[in-house]
């Protein structure tokens, strides 16, 4: 039984067309608007063109069947209610029916109060369903209407609050600008002042009032110093004009009559009603701005100055190990083109180094140092101690990294000087020792032979005495001279004298060993410009080396061994003194190597250190000293000396 | 018959000083100037001691003992080592004493009388 005013569609399907007229009748009877259909085809088709509401559907069905249309069915439209008209035996069938959600089965033959019962359920189900549609879409509207109101509300009241705020704001500017204890407007560095729609200033901030006297009451345009020529153009009038903010350069006249060039900004305030009441102007001083824009020129600069001048290679890298930037110094020493990995211009690598300081800051942020040997351009070997420093950018993370680079060559030299001091010292303890040992031998043989009257004892150990002092005070000498580098303090002094105190000094060793001295005194009135003491040190150590030449030379007979001794002048300049002895000679090897560093031929009676100073002192004379010699030869040592007078000397 | 002593150094001041000192003391004496003329003259002279000094020019002390060590004859003679270098005390293993450069007479006589007896 339709109970709605708008009778529902009903569709009934079935192959036996009794049924169709007679079931058909009976529903119209129950004031259904009903369809028929005689297969399942058939029905399948008329319900998707007039969509019923409830779907009477035979079971069995030939094409398709009663089942498979309900499927369909209910497929595209759940909302629609099929009962299923079974015969006898398709009790299956109509469980089956009932699991794809038929709303109830009715059985052949067709009885009306089980038909009633269906057909009562399908309508409750239906009209259910559209109590339902109808209340969940009247909540949807209700809320989107509710929400809609709330909204509308929200924004009212917010606005409201914000020009609330805005009136207060801008109508106490007002008094912030007049009143000397507002902390704002007073301490911003510009020049604020109101306009009015009179175009009268009304009120100034207190840098406005110093920079322009009092404008209070005077018009918009004066300070612009325009109002002679009848120009009364001015950003304030500009401002009422368009009701927009504005921005525009002018140029003001001061109170001290200087002309200001000025950024002016101005902005409308508007009452309530929403008219252009006033007009703040806000004066950016461009002159400070030029100054402000000044000295940070000047700070840069300085910075760059400082960059620059450093005495240190600085370098700007990115993540690729680029240099981005480069210090004049480093420019200096490895060139200057940017872009370039650091490796390749430093190290002269094609790949990143090991332990790469950069690297590491990069990954942790750290500063870091490290010390290596870089290449300049010219291909000098730098010893150099490296810091990092990270650049951050605005967000924390480190950009570039700063490497500083000190040159420390130098250093490292002098650490080796050091190094080379301590080293003499360990050999030079030894050979002290030795000598003292002889020198115990020697004074052993004095008191002996006194303690025995051996004259000839005594002669001997006392020779040996004076001999070995002469050798430790050489040697002594030797050492301070290496450690502390002795200021020159050169005197003329006559060639006689060092020749006399040579001779004085070498002979009594010479003759000891068996041999002969021959020297000759130079011409009267030679006379050297020199540090005696020096220069004595340095001839003697060339004496003793030829002393010591003959002594290891195994192929002459005792007594065949002369040493020659003997100055020459050369020139107006220069004189030589020129030693010679038929001792040993040397090899290619010694006559180079003889004037350097701890070179020594005499194993543990040497320190090598006497004819590094020998040289070191001529040189520092401006002289030299010649070597012949050949092994078995013999050898000729000529001493280049300044005389008084010449060039050299003075 | 008095004791013979070998005094081997590089230093000739050196190997005069202790003949005088052993002389004086009433001990024969031969010498050396370096390792291998050392061992020519141990192997002549038989030596009751031998003083080695060991950082010569020519050859090593160390060097020196170990092939006397070597020599059947030789092998049992007594060393004592007079050097300069601090380390001497590890060079030669036996050394029935090691003396420190520069020393006195006495400290000699000392060390040959409590090894060679009176």
């Amino acid at each position: 039984m339709a109970q709605d005013v708008e009778a529902d569609k009903l569709l009934l399907a079935d192959d036996e067309q009794s049924i169709r007229r007679v079931l058909g009748l009976s529903l119209q009877d129950r004031g259904y608007e009903v369809l028929t259909a005689e297969d399942g085809h058939s029905a399948y088709e008329a319900y998707r063109a007039h969509n019923p509401d409830i779907v009477l559907a035979d079971i069995k069905m030939p094409g398709l069947d009663g089942v498979e249309l309900l499927k369909r069915i209910k497929e595209e439209s759940p909302d629609t209610e099929v009962i299923m008209i079974t015969g006898h035996g398709d009790m299956e069938l109509a469980i089956q029916s009932l699991k794809h959600e038929a709303c109830d089965f009715v059985t052949k033959p067709i009885k009306e109060d089980v038909l009633d019962i269906a057909l009562k359920r399908a309508e409750e189900k239906l009209s259910m369903r559209r109590q339902l549609r109808s209340y969940t879409e009247s909540l949807e509207q209700m809320v989107r209407e509710q929400s809609a109101k709330l909204v509308e509300a929200e924004k009212l009241a917010a606005a409201g609050q914000v020009l609330d705020r805005l009136s207060t704001a801008l109508n106490g500017i007002a008094d912030d600008l007049d009143s000397g204890d507002s902390p704002f407007f007073q301490e911003i560095p510009c020049l604020i002042s109101l306009h009015d729609s009179s175009l009268r200033v009304v009120r100034a901030n207190q840098l406005f009032k110093e920079r322009f006297g009092d404008r209070l009451g005077e018009a918009s345009w004066s300070i612009y110093g325009k109002g002679a020529a009848g120009d009364t153009d001015c950003p304030a009038r500009r401002c009422f004009r368009t009701g927009q903010p504005e921005k525009s350069q002018e140029f003001a006249t001061d109170a001290r009559g200087e002309i200001v060039p000025l950024l002016v900004h101005t902005v409308p305030i508007q009452d309530t009603e929403g008219r252009v009441d006033m007009v703040m102007e806000v004066g950016v001083d461009l002159t400070r701005v030029q100054n402000l824009q000044q000295e940070l020129f000047f700070t840069q600069r300085r910075y760059q100055q400082l960059f620059d001048e450093v005495p240190c290679y600085i370098t700007v890298q990115d993540r690729d190990l680029r240099i981005q930037a480069m210090n004049r110094q480093f420019k200096q020493e490895f060139g200057d083109e940017p872009g370039e990995p650091c490796y390749s211009i430093y190290k002269h690598r094609s790949d990143i180094c090991p332990e790469c300081p950069v690297l590491k800051t990069f990954e942790d942020g750290e500063s870091h140092q490290y010390e290596t040997v870089v290449t300049a351009k010219s291909g000098e070997q730098q010893n150099v101690l490296i810091w990092t420093a990270p650049l951050r950018d605005s967000e924390g993370e480190v950009a570039q990294v700063m490497e500083m680079s000190t040159n420390i060559t130098e250093i490292r030299q002098l650490q080796d000087h050091l190094t080379n001091l301590g080293m003499l010292l360990s050999s030079v303890s030894h050979n002290i020792k030795n000598l003292f040992t002889a020198l115990d031998g020697a004074m052993y043989k004095v008191s002996s032979g006194l303690a025995k009257k051996d004259e000839s004892r005594v002669e001997q150990g006392w020779h040996r005495v004076s001999h070995l002092v002469g050798r430790i005070k050489g040697m002594v000498v030797d050492i301070l001279d290496y450690a502390k580098q002795r200021e020159l303090e050169r005197i003329p002094v006559p060639a006689r004298n060092l020749h006399d105190r040579l001779v004085e000094m070498i002979e009594p060793r010479a003759v000891g060993y068996g041999i002969r001295l021959d020297h000759q005194p130079p011409e009267e009135g030679l006379e050297l410009f020199a540090d005696t003491e020096q220069v004595l040190n340095a001839l003697h150590n060339l004496l003793d080396n030829a002393v010591e030449a003959c002594l290891a030379d195994p192929n002459k007979e005792g007594g065949s061994h002369v040493i020659r001794l003997y100055f020459r002048v050369e020139s107006e300049e220069w004189a030589l003194c020129v030693i010679e002895d038929n001792g040993v000679g040397m090899d290619r090897e010694t006559r180079e190597k003889m004037f350097t560093l701890f070179f020594s031929t005499k194993g543990n009676r040497g320190t090598g250190l006497g004819m590094f100073i020998a040289g070191q002192t001529v040189s520092r004379h401006g002289g030299a000293i010649e070597v012949e010699s050949e092994p078995g030869q013999g050898s000729r040592i000529t001493v280049w000396l300044p005389r008084v007078g010449g060039s050299v000397g003075q | 018959m008095a004791k013979k002593i070998l005094c081997i150094d590089d230093e000739p001041e050196v190997v005069e000083y202790l003949r005088d000192i052993l002389q004086d003391a009433g001990y024969a004496t031969c010498e050396a100037y370096d390792g291998k003329q050392g061992f020519e003259v141990a192997r002549r002279e038989q030596p009751d001691l031998i003083t080695l000094d060991l950082d010569m020019s020519k050859e090593w002390g160390t060097r020196f003992y170990r092939n006397l060590r070597r020599n059947p004859d030789l092998k049992e003679v007594p060393i004592v080592v007079v050097s300069a270098l601090s380390g001497n005390k590890y060079a030669v293993k036996d050394a029935v004493a090691t003396i420190d450069k520069p020393f006195t007479p006495q400290q000699i006589l000392d060390v040959l009388k409590r090894i060679l007896g009176e």
